[in-house]
C-alpha cells in the first residue's frame, strides 16, 4: 500500500488484520501446476512451445526460460470472496475496508503462488532439476491475450477459474503463468529496470521466493 | 477563513468522519466533518461556501499530497469518507437547486474489464471537487456510455481500463462516443493507458493519478 514498516495510519493496521483473518478463514485458496515436456525454445522469434502450443513470450522472459527442458503451467486463486467483498464494501461506503480486501486478496494469491512454486522447486530438485522464476501473461512484455493459450491446457473451470474473452481471470484475484524447469535454468533475482511497464503491480517489490516461504501447504499436484 | 470552516477542512483532509470516529488518534473525541458541517449550516454559512472554502480545498490538498507520494490510497479513502459524511448535509441543497455542482462526470470501466478500484478513486476525488458523479460501474458497453452522455447533456466522461486487451474496447468506445458527440470531453486512465495512447485514440486527456483529472476538469468548469 506504499507505507514503510510501522508508518501505516492507525485504522489501517487493524483493518488489515481483520480482513486477513477473514480471507484466510474462507479456505478458498487453490493453487495447482501441471508439468509438460518436452519444451522447444526458438531463440530467433523468442517463443516457447510445448504440446504444439507456441507461447510468444518476448525477450525478457525468453532469456530466463530458454534452457528449460520442461515447463510447469500453473493457476492460483484466492477465490471469489476477496473481489466480491471488496466490491460490496466499496459500494456500501466502507471504502477503506473495500480497498484492503482488494490488496490483501492480491497478497493471498501471490502467497499461494509462492507456496506452489516452492512445492514445485522441491519436487523437481529431487530429480536434479532447477526452476526459473514464474512468469505470467500481461507482465514482462508477454501479451495478456496469450492467457487463452495457457488456459487451453486446463479443463473448464479448473480450480474454479474461468477466463473472459478479454483474458481476464474470474475470480479476479487469480494468477496464472509458467515456470521453466531444467538442469541449466536458474532462479534469478528479477531486475525491474529490464521492463518498461512503469505501472506494474510488482515493480520494485522484492521476490519472496528467495526468502524461503512456508512449504507446509499441501494441495499442489503435478499431473 | 472562518474558524469553523478551517476546522472542517482539517477534518476532511485527515479523515475525521464524526465524533465517534477514533481516527485520526490526535483528533479522538473531537467533533468530525459530520457535526461541523451541520454547525456551519446552522451558523448561516451557505452550502456553497462550505464546499468552496472547506471541503473542496481539503480534497484538493489530499489529491496533491497523493500525487507527491506523501500519502497513499488508504488516507485518500479516509478523507473521502469524511467528505461523504459532510455531503449528507450538503446533498439536499444540490437536490433543491440552491447549490450548483461544477458539472456532471460520467465514469465507467470499459467492456470486458472488471477492475474498479482505480475508477472509484477517481470518482471520489472528482466528487470531492464539486462534480456530480454518474458511475456506470464495470464492464460498460459503448451503448451504455452513449446512453449516459445522451441523458446528461454537457457532461464530461471518463473511461477506465486495466488490461491491454480491454484498451482496444476503450479505443472503440472513444471512437463511437466521438462520432456521436464531437464536442464531448473524454478522459481516459488505467494502468496500461498512456498519454500517447490517449492521443492516438482521440481522447482529450490522460492522467496517471486522480488529481490530474481534477486539475483538467477545473479548467473546464
Amino acid at each position: 500500500m506504499g507505507y514503510s514498516r510501522g508508518a501505516a495510519p492507525e485504522p489501517l493496521t487493524e483493518v488489515i488484520g481483520e480482513v486477513s483473518e477473514d480471507l484466510i478463514s474462507l479456505g478458498d485458496v487453490r493453487a495447482e501446476y501441471i508439468i509438460f515436456t518436452p519444451v522447444k525454445c526458438n531463440s530467433f522469434i523468442k517463443t516457447v512451445e510445448t504440446e504444439g502450443v507456441v507461447f510468444n513470450v518476448k525477450p525478457i522472459i525468453f532469456s530466463q526460460v530458454k534452457k528449460a527442458e520442461e515447463v510447469a503451467l500453473f493457476i492460483c486463486t484466492a477465490g471469489p470472496e476477496a473481489g466480491e467483498r471488496s466490491r460490496r464494501y466499496m459500494k456500501e461506503g466502507d471504502l477503506l475496508r473495500g480497498y484492503v480486501y482488494d490488496v490483501i486478496g492480491s497478497e493471498v494469491v501471490e502467497n499461494a503462488a509462492d507456496r506452489m512454486q516452492e512445492a514445485l522447486r522441491a519436487s523437481v530438485a529431487a530429480r536434479g532439476m532447477n526452476i526459473t522464476n514464474r512468469f505470467s501473461p500481461g507482465y514482462c512484455g508477454w501479451d495478456v491475450a496469450e492467457q487463452h493459450k495457457l488456459f487451453s491446457f486446463f479443463k473448464d473451470n479448473y480450480c474454479g477459474i474461468t477466463l473472459t474473452a478479454s483474458a481476464l481471470m474470474n475470480p479476479i484475484k487469480s494468477v496464472s503463468g509458467f515456470i521453466g524447469i531444467g538442469r541449466e535454468v536458474i532462479y534469478a533475482p528479477y531486475n525491474c529496470s529490464m521492463c518498461d511497464d512503469k505501472n506494474c503491480l510488482y515493480r520494485g517489490r522484492k521476490s519472496t521466493r528467495s526468502e524461503g516461504p512456508d512449504t507446509s501447504c499441501t494441495g499442489f499436484r503435478s499431473v | 477563513m472562518n474558524q469553523l470552516l478551517e476546522k472542517l477542512s482539517t477534518c476532511v483532509e485527515y479523515g475525521k468522519v464524526d465524533l465517534k470516529s477514533p481516527y485520526p488518534p490526535a483528533m479522538k473525541d473531537q467533533e468530525g466533518a459530520f457535526e461541523l458541517t451541520r454547525q456551519a449550516l446552522d451558523a448561516g454559512i451557505s452550502p456553497g461556501n462550505i464546499l468552496e472554502e472547506a471541503l473542496i480545498p481539503a480534497m484538493s490538498r489530499v489529491g496533491q499530497k497523493f500525487s507527491r507520494n506523501e500519502i497513499f490510497v488508504p488516507q485518500m479513502l479516509m478523507a473521502a469518507k469524511a467528505m461523504s459524511s459532510s455531503m449528507i448535509h450538503i446533498t439536499p441543497y444540490y437536490l433543491s437547486g440552491e447549490t450548483k455542482r461544477r458539472g456532471t462526470f460520467i465514469i465507467g470501466t470499459v467492456k470486458g474489464d472488471l477492475h474498479d478500484i482505480g475508477k472509484n478513486l477517481v470518482s471520489m476525488m472528482i466528487e470531492g471537487a464539486g462534480w456530480e458523479i454518474i458511475d456506470l460501474g464495470v464492464d460498460v458497453s459503448t451503448e451504455k456510455f452513449i446512453e449516459a452522455v445522451g441523458n446528461h447533456p454537457g457532461a464530461v466522461i471518463g473511461l477506465s481500463a486495466l488490461l491491454t486487451t480491454t484498451m482496444e474496447n476503450m479505443r472503440r468506445s472513444v471512437a463511437e462516443l466521438r462520432e456521436k458527440f464531437p464536442d464531448l470531453k473524454i478522459l481516459v486512465g488505467g494502468a496500461p493507458v498512456t498519454a500517447e495512447f490517449c492521443h492516438k485514440i482521440g481522447a482529450d486527456h490522460y492522467s496517471p493519478d486522480p488529481q490530474g483529472a481534477v486539475e483538467y476538469l477545473k479548467q473546464l468548469s
